[in-house]
């Protein structure tokens, strides 16, 4: 009897320990909320949440090494997940991520044309203010590392870009080639776009 | 005088562990050499930008994994942490994981599924091997328990008895938050998960991770609370494999007539507490630390009759 009651007790104090954790995110430590994408084929932002377990694969056979694990700065929920921020390193497209993932957080994809189209991690939006090209200085950077030239990205006269949100995959590498500081081109995560959108409307 | 076969159990699982540690530092150093593959792809290449130790290390890793096939696919076959991980394609589990996965979703994609069979298999039919063979953090813990024995010649440290409801609370508690938040929460509160966390996030990406604090705490519990507090009373997976391994084919066996009656050396050094002396073998992680110490070799590791 005096044991059961001693396992009762202490399964009650156990159950309180981790829930102590949430006061972690209370404490604004060094947080900086910074805009990041979840790498390519990932579900939709809550199902990938469900599903993702922090395991690190992904980031492990990344080649391009631009898919990383978050700490707190994002909050708990984002805790260990995998992260992309465009402007340090983009995607590459390579699929090599969602043919690894043991949960299917991550969509197995194809790193063939189509299914490099296929892919759908945010779209990049242009700040023409900012753009060198929009200011007579033709620069054209972006282009040149779009990995759908002509499809998700057109250029005209003095190498004037422009994203066709439509086709762009929102790969990350035109905002990680802009040579303007701040970057004139963004890439907005697929949720936080439909939002802003509805938002327009 | 130790038994010998004792001890040599008790250095294989040191061994393994460092295997599995070295392992996990491997797979985050092959990140950057997964990264001077598709960078350079060229030794030379690689010294003049990385310098000659990167070179060496490349090299070496390309020899390697070239016994295996195209170096490249067969790095790409590796990765993951002790909480799931995949060598050379075999994908394991964590049963933890797996039970995080099933109360948030109510199902799980078949091949998580059948990469938990082999940890649970093994369970079934060893018991905690898990612990004392695997886990990178009881590696850990073990040091401490040792420093924790040499600091106790100066000074007193208490010895807490809790429940191991703890634990199973501490397991409620993880669920209930990874339902809300998400599964890597875990990497707070499981050790191994920790110290895969903390090595790979350390040393891939220079980023000193959450899960170095967790592991402070752990190790600091185990210091001052009690010896092996953390496995003994805190990890929910030392008791979901203890409780699979209740009837584990292989145990600690006592040859009953041999032992002397008033020698409790096996209960005072078994560091989880199960007490080998009584026959009770439950939660027995196979350490043989009581087969090496028993003074007249009676405790032995065998099929269960």
């Amino acid at each position: 009897m005096v044991r059961r009651r001693q396992f009762l007790m202490s399964l009650v104090g156990g159950f309180l320990l981790p829930l102590l954790l949430p006061l972690l995110d209370r404490l604004r430590l060094g947080k900086i909320a910074r805009r990041f994408l979840r790498p390519p084929g990932a579900l939709p932002e809550k199902k990938f949440l469900d599903l993702c377990i922090g395991c690190g694969q992904c980031a492990n056979v990344c080649p391009n090494q631009c898919i990383e694990l978050s700490g707190l700065e994002n909050g708990l929920e984002n805790l260990a997940t995998p992260r992309i921020i465009a402007r340090s390193r983009g995607c590459i497209l390579c699929m090599a991520c969602t043919q690894v993932c043991p949960t299917e957080a991550l969509q197995k994809m194809e790193p063939t044309e189509e299914g490099r189209q296929a892919v759908e991690m945010g779209v990049a939006i242009l700040n023409e203010d900012l753009c060198y090209s929009y200011h007579g200085r033709t620069c054209g950077a972006c282009y040149r590392a779009c990995p759908l030239p002509g499809k998700a990205m057109t250029i005209g006269l003095y190498e004037k870009p422009t994203v066709h949100e439509d086709q762009c995959v929102g790969c990350g590498l035109c905002e990680q080639a802009c040579i303007h500081m701040p970057q004139a081109i963004r890439i907005i995560p697929t949720e936080e776009w439909k939002v802003l959108k509805r938002e327009r409307v | 005088m130790k038994n010998r076969k004792g001890l040599a159990l008790m250095n294989l699982s040191i061994l393994t562990r460092g295997g599995v540690l070295l392992l996990l530092i491997l797979f985050a150093l092959w990140v950057e050499y997964i990264n001077l593959k598709n960078g350079y792809n060229n030794p030379r290449l690689v010294e003049l930008s990385s310098g000659k130790l990167w070179r060496w290390f490349y090299e070496y890793s390309d020899a390697f994994f070239s016994l295996f096939g195209e170096p490249m696919a067969v790095m790409q076959t590796n990765g993951g942490m002790t909480w799931s991980i995949r060598v050379f394609g075999i994908p394991f589990t964590d049963p933890v994981a797996l039970l995080s996965i099933l109360t948030k979703n109510l199902h799980t994609p078949l091949v998580f599924f059948l990469g938990a069979l082999i940890p649970i298999i093994m369970a079934v039919l060893f018991g905690r091997v898990f612990c004392s063979y695997i886990c990178p953090a009881s590696l850990l813990f073990f040091t401490i328990s040792r420093i924790r024995r040499f600091l106790q010649n100066f000074l007193y440290f208490p010895e807490i008895e809790i429940s191991s409801g703890l634990a199973w609370g501490v397991l409620l508690g993880g669920l209930t938050l990874a339902h809300f938040y998400s599964h890597g929460i875990w990497a707070l509160i499981l050790p191994y998960f920790a110290v895969g966390q903390s090595l790979f996030q350390g040393i891939a990406f220079g980023v000193l991770a959450p899960s170095v604090f967790s592991l402070c705490l752990l190790s600091l519990s185990d210091l001052i609370l009690a010896r092996q507090f953390t496995c003994r009373f805190l990890c929910p997976t030392g008791q979901i494999l203890g409780l699979l391994g209740r009837r584990s084919a292989v145990s600690i066996r006592r040859d009953a007539p041999q032992c002397i009656s008033g020698c409790q050396s096996c209960d005072l050094v078994c560091p989880l507490q199960i007490n080998p002396r009584l026959d009770h073998t439950q939660n027995c992680s196979l350490c043989a630390e009581c087969v090496a110490i028993c003074p007249t070799g009676c405790l032995t590791i065998g099929v269960r009759s």
